[in-house]
């Protein structure tokens, strides 16, 4: 399967672990990706000030996924995956914003595309690779693990524009942490929101917000945390000592991305997939469970 | 003439009630179902630390007090979880009307975060929503694209820069 992907500022410009790990899985499970000639941002960093250039922004990313010529699109960021999905769902919809959408594209002689479907990492590995196919090439089995996963906001709200999961009771990314063999625990905190687009005006709160989640996940004596989103990501791995103070703790729990994890499982070599680029402590895990 | 990132955004200048009906069309939003009943506030992110209360929100909307949500700080303390827009069963969608206040303030020029105007600003620059970062392991060994094997950003020629300036001026 040839799959065109766009990756996104936050992930090409700083959470590379999370690009390198895509990189090395996805082909090992027979999705080849093919990057796009030129890219941009998604709009997601702007909704507050204008809906239509978020709009524009986001039309330009599906025009160049369509220009590949390939009819699927893996957005492996929860926010980018939401934005694109919101400009889809309204642009097949609202035929007088698509004409205006449409005039712009032209000038960089690009087209909206007829038919595109958005993927997300997550319901991309469940659904068209499938746990079965995972499971098979799993070389070295997370036995013994106890994690517990972070699906993120975006990804599974809101339900009515279609996203990757369900809303209010999300099971993929637990579907797909088991299939390498860990166990996960469910937890009543698990759909609380990061706090990410809080960060850069209310940093006190961000902070609150993700160190509150992981005292919580300890306390269910919790081995490490599972997500699929670069700014959940930066959250609870980079910023978690930041958070640990800010609810008063010292907190330490490793934590992963998923495709760095299924990276683990199917063999890969833990550097390539930026492992050593985790804030939290994820080489101390590995080592403690699987002896490398 | 070269025109400047603020004069787009403040070419047009219509009454914030007309420009925020316009917007709420347009995400389906619909603030006058509301029956204030509650569910979105209640399991509201910013509710326990920054008093968010969305079901207010949308009743100041609904009773024309939009001038007074533009002044306001409050509009800026959604944490965008969309939650209350899941689970709200009138389709007011609260975080909608939110982000719309705040497409509302940008336009009339009021109180705007610095953060988000950097941001267009810095989007237009290099097509990006921030530079490319320098990192460092946990041992400290500095890193960048190259260092770890990752190939070259491919960025949009100058024509997507005169692009996003109409589109931010609503083209
Ligand atoms: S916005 Fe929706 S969820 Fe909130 S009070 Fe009104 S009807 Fe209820
Ligand atoms: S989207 Fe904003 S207003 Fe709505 S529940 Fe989340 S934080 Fe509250």
């Amino acid at each position: 399967m040839h799959v065109a992907v766009f990756w996104g500022c936050r992930i090409l410009t700083e959470h590379y672990a999370y690009e390198m790990s895509v990189r090395e899985v996805m082909p090992r499970l027979g999705v080849d990706l093919v990057d796009l000639k030129s890219t941009t941002c998604c709009g997601d960093p702007i909704k507050s000030v204008s809906d239509f250039a978020v709009t524009f922004l986001s039309a330009r990313i599906l025009a160049e996924a369509g220009k590949t010529g390939l009819t699927d699109l893996l957005v492996p960021c929860n926010r980018c995956h939401l934005t694109l999905s919101e400009t889809k769902y309204r642009l097949d919809r609202d035929v007088e914003t698509l004409e205006k959408v449409e005039a712009l594209l032209g000038e960089e002689g690009l087209k909206y595309p007829d038919e595109l479907r958005i993927w997300h990492t997550i319901d991309l590995l469940h659904d068209a690779v499938n746990l079965k196919e995972i499971a098979e090439k799993v070389k070295i089995p997370l036995d013994g693990f106890k994690l517990a996963t972070h699906p993120g906001c975006q990804i599974i709200r809101p339900s009515e524009i279609g996203r990757a999961d369900e809303s209010e009771m999300p099971k993929k990314l637990d579907e797909l942490v088991k299939a390498l063999g860990a166990e996960t625990v469910d937890y009543s905190e698990k759909l609380d929101c990061c706090g990410a687009a809080l960060l850069a005006t209310h940093q006190e709160t961000a902070l609150s917000l993700a160190g509150t989640k992981i005292k919580a996940l300890l306390g269910y004596d919790v081995e490490g945390l599972v997500v699929s989103c670069p700014e959940c990501h930066l959250m609870y791995d980079a910023r978690q000592e930041a958070a640990s103070t800010a609810v008063g703790g010292k907190l330490k729990l490793p934590v992963f991305y998923y495709t760095q994890l299924l990276g683990v499982a199917l063999g890969v070599e833990h550097k390539t997939l930026g492992l050593d680029l985790n804030q939290s402590p994820v080489r101390e895990l590995l080592q403690k469970k699987l002896g490398k | 003439m070269k025109v400047s990132l603020k004069d787009l955004m403040t070419m047009a200048k219509p009454a914030a009630e007309l420009r925020l009906k316009a917007l709420c069309k347009i995400w389906e939003a619909k603030p006058i179902n509301c029956f204030q009943c509650m569910r979105c506030t209640s399991g509201c992110t910013s509710l326990k630390l920054l008093e968010l209360k969305p079901h207010e929100i949308v009743d100041l909307v609904k009773f024309g007090f939009i001038d007074e949500l533009l002044a306001s700080d409050i509009i800026w303390t959604c944490a965008t979880c969309l939650k209350c827009k899941e689970r709200c069963p009138q389709k007011a969608s609260p975080y909608d009307l939110i982000m719309a206040l705040r497409n509302v303030t940008v336009e009339q020029e009021a109180k705007v975060p610095e953060f988000y105007m950097n941001t267009v600003s810095q989007i237009l620059e290099t097509g990006l929503m921030q530079n490319v970062q320098k990192i460092t392991t946990r041992t400290m060994e500095p890193l960048d694209r190259e260092k770890l094997g990752l190939p070259k950003i491919a960025l949009a020629g100058n024509k997507f820069k005169e692009c996003l300036m109409k589109a931010l001026g609503g083209a």
